[in-house]
């Protein structure tokens, strides 16, 4: 798989659990890249994804960005 | 016609242009010869206590047919009596006035030294003096030269003791021989420097001979670290003299100093920071006669641009000059090969294939003819192919939709700060 296709398949996942309302909780970044949690809109469910590729990486601080300043 | 002069902390020229402290500055005869063919300035090759040089000094490299792509020297400074420079530099002024004569002076680190040469230099009717803290060979073994320019307290201390007795502006010349160059050049303005001067050379050894095994040059055998210069060193010196422009404790004019070859490269000085700029390898090249292209090149473009007056470019793109973590991670530009153009040499896929991004292929069309496309979305905008390709027009570089609004490292950095970091290493 190409870099986009992973980065769209990582953009996909990202988008899949913003799209239910969940806002990023936190993030851990590592050797592999980084690890996001999303926390649904009641605050009782925690999801996380392994983000690797470069361009996920910036979009979903640029989706953390955005979430900071609504 | 744009007004060409300057105005670099005090000191007055008719123009921008002037001959660096070097060999094209040894004597009356050469820098009176220069002025008549239009340079604005000239500092005189460094004054001192006159040295014993060798002989075989200078080298160059060629690159791919560009003779003298740069340049090295071990000639140290003047090896004249200090009286017979005098006497020729106020002739000089005395025939011409309204250029600049700045005196390049190196001494001992020594209070009394630099008392004596500056009192003794300034009675001539020179308009500036220029510490020379850079050259990096022969005279830095005596402790003079760069060996004092890279110890910032010596700067200070050097440029203070002349200060006390200077009464023209005082422009430290700083090595680039140095990790940090804004760190010499705070030093110098601590000191009381009305300027600073950048870059002297940098250290080098041109090339080792394959036949005999003697370096390039070599003295009966033996060869000597020596001071590089000429276009290669450009892009070293813009970035120093950037680096000096846009640091806040830093707030001295700059004369601009380091490959400066034409007028464009001294425009891309000024642009950064400079107020003027300061050339030898091109002139020792070309001859002094090269300042008349620098005028009319200058001048013209003032003119295009619609600016009044030189001055008014200095420092223009220092804003636009800032630290990595500044940069939008989010804007993206991708390669763009026009097939009209395009020669089909395939220097660009081998490049990006090989080297970069793997994101040209090599396809057919229906003639059966090939032809090189590129792949947008997986182009990150590095400019190899375009760098490579040798036909003029054929890759365009071009922004790419923004999908994302702009966001530097530093913002990302902060807003990570804020989120909360997560406790449990889950890195699979």
């Amino acid at each position: 798989m190409s870099d986009y296709q992973q980065f769209l398949d990582e953009r996909d996942k990202i988008d899949f659990f913003i799209q239910k309302g969940y806002r990023i909780n936190g993030v851990k970044e590592h050797l592999n890249g980084a690890t996001v949690e999303f926390i649904n809109p009641k605050g009782n469910v925690f999801e996380t994804l392994v983000i690797g590729t470069a361009n996920a990486r910036k979009y979903f601080t640029s989706l953390l960005l955005k979430q900071n300043h609504t | 016609m744009a007004d060409l002069r300057i105005n670099l902390a005090g000191i007055q020229s008719p123009n921008p242009f002037w001959l660096a402290s070097a060999p094209p500055t040894n004597s009356g005869y050469q820098v009176q010869r220069a002025f008549e063919a239009g340079w604005g300035g000239a500092v005189w090759k460094t004054l001192g206590d006159p040295i014993l040089n060798v002989s075989s000094r200078f080298a160059a490299v060629s690159f791919n047919g560009q003779r003298v792509a740069g340049f090295n020297n071990i000639e140290l400074i003047t090896d004249r009596p200090l009286d017979i420079n005098l006497k020729e530099i106020y002739e000089t002024k005395k025939r011409f006035p309204n250029h600049a004569i700045i005196a390049s002076l190196m001494v001992e680190p020594k209070q009394e030294k630099w008392h004596e040469i500056v009192k003794r230099v300034e009675d001539v009717g020179v308009d500036g003096l220029e510490l020379n803290f850079g050259c990096p060979h022969g005279m830095a073994e005596r402790g003079m030269g760069s060996a004092s320019g890279q110890v910032p307290a010596l700067v200070e201390r050097q440029t203070y003791w002349a200060k006390e007795v200077a009464k023209t502006p005082v422009i430290v010349k700083l090595t680039p021989n140095i990790t940090d160059i804004t760190a010499t050049a705070e030093a110098a303005c601590n000191g009381g420097a009305d300027a600073i001067s950048m870059i002297n050379t940098i250290n080098s050894l041109m090339g080792v001979d394959l036949d005999s095994w003697n370096t390039i040059p070599h003295v009966a055998g033996k060869g000597a670290h020596g001071g590089y210069c000429g276009p290669a060193v450009k892009p070293i010196a813009l970035n120093m003299v950037a680096e000096c422009a846009r640091h806040p404790h830093i707030n001295v004019p700059i004369s601009g100093i380091g490959g400066i070859s034409n007028w464009k490269d001294a425009v891309e000085f000024m642009l950064m920071g400079a107020t003027g700029v300061q050339i030898c390898t091109a002139a020792m090249h070309h001859g002094f006669r090269i300042v008349e292209d620098m005028i009319d090149g200058l001048s013209n473009y003032l003119d295009s641009k619609g600016i009044a007056a030189v001055s008014e470019i200095i420092g223009k793109s220092v804003p636009k000059y800032s630290d990595w973590g500044n940069l939008d991670l989010n804007y993206n530009i991708v390669a763009k090969i026009n097939t009209d153009v395009c020669i089909n040499c395939n220097k660009c896929h081998i490049a990006c294939e090989d080297t970069s991004h793997q994101c040209i292929d090599r396809l057919t069309d229906a003639n059966g003819m090939s032809f090189l496309k590129v792949r947008e979305e997986d182009c990150v905008g590095c400019n190899l192919c375009s760098i490579v390709c040798p036909v003029d027009g054929a890759i365009d570089m071009v922004e790419a939709v923004r999908e994302m609004p702009p966001m530097t490292w530093n913002e990302r950095q902060a807003a990570l700060s804020g989120a909360a970091i997560l406790k449990a290493d889950v890195t699979k």
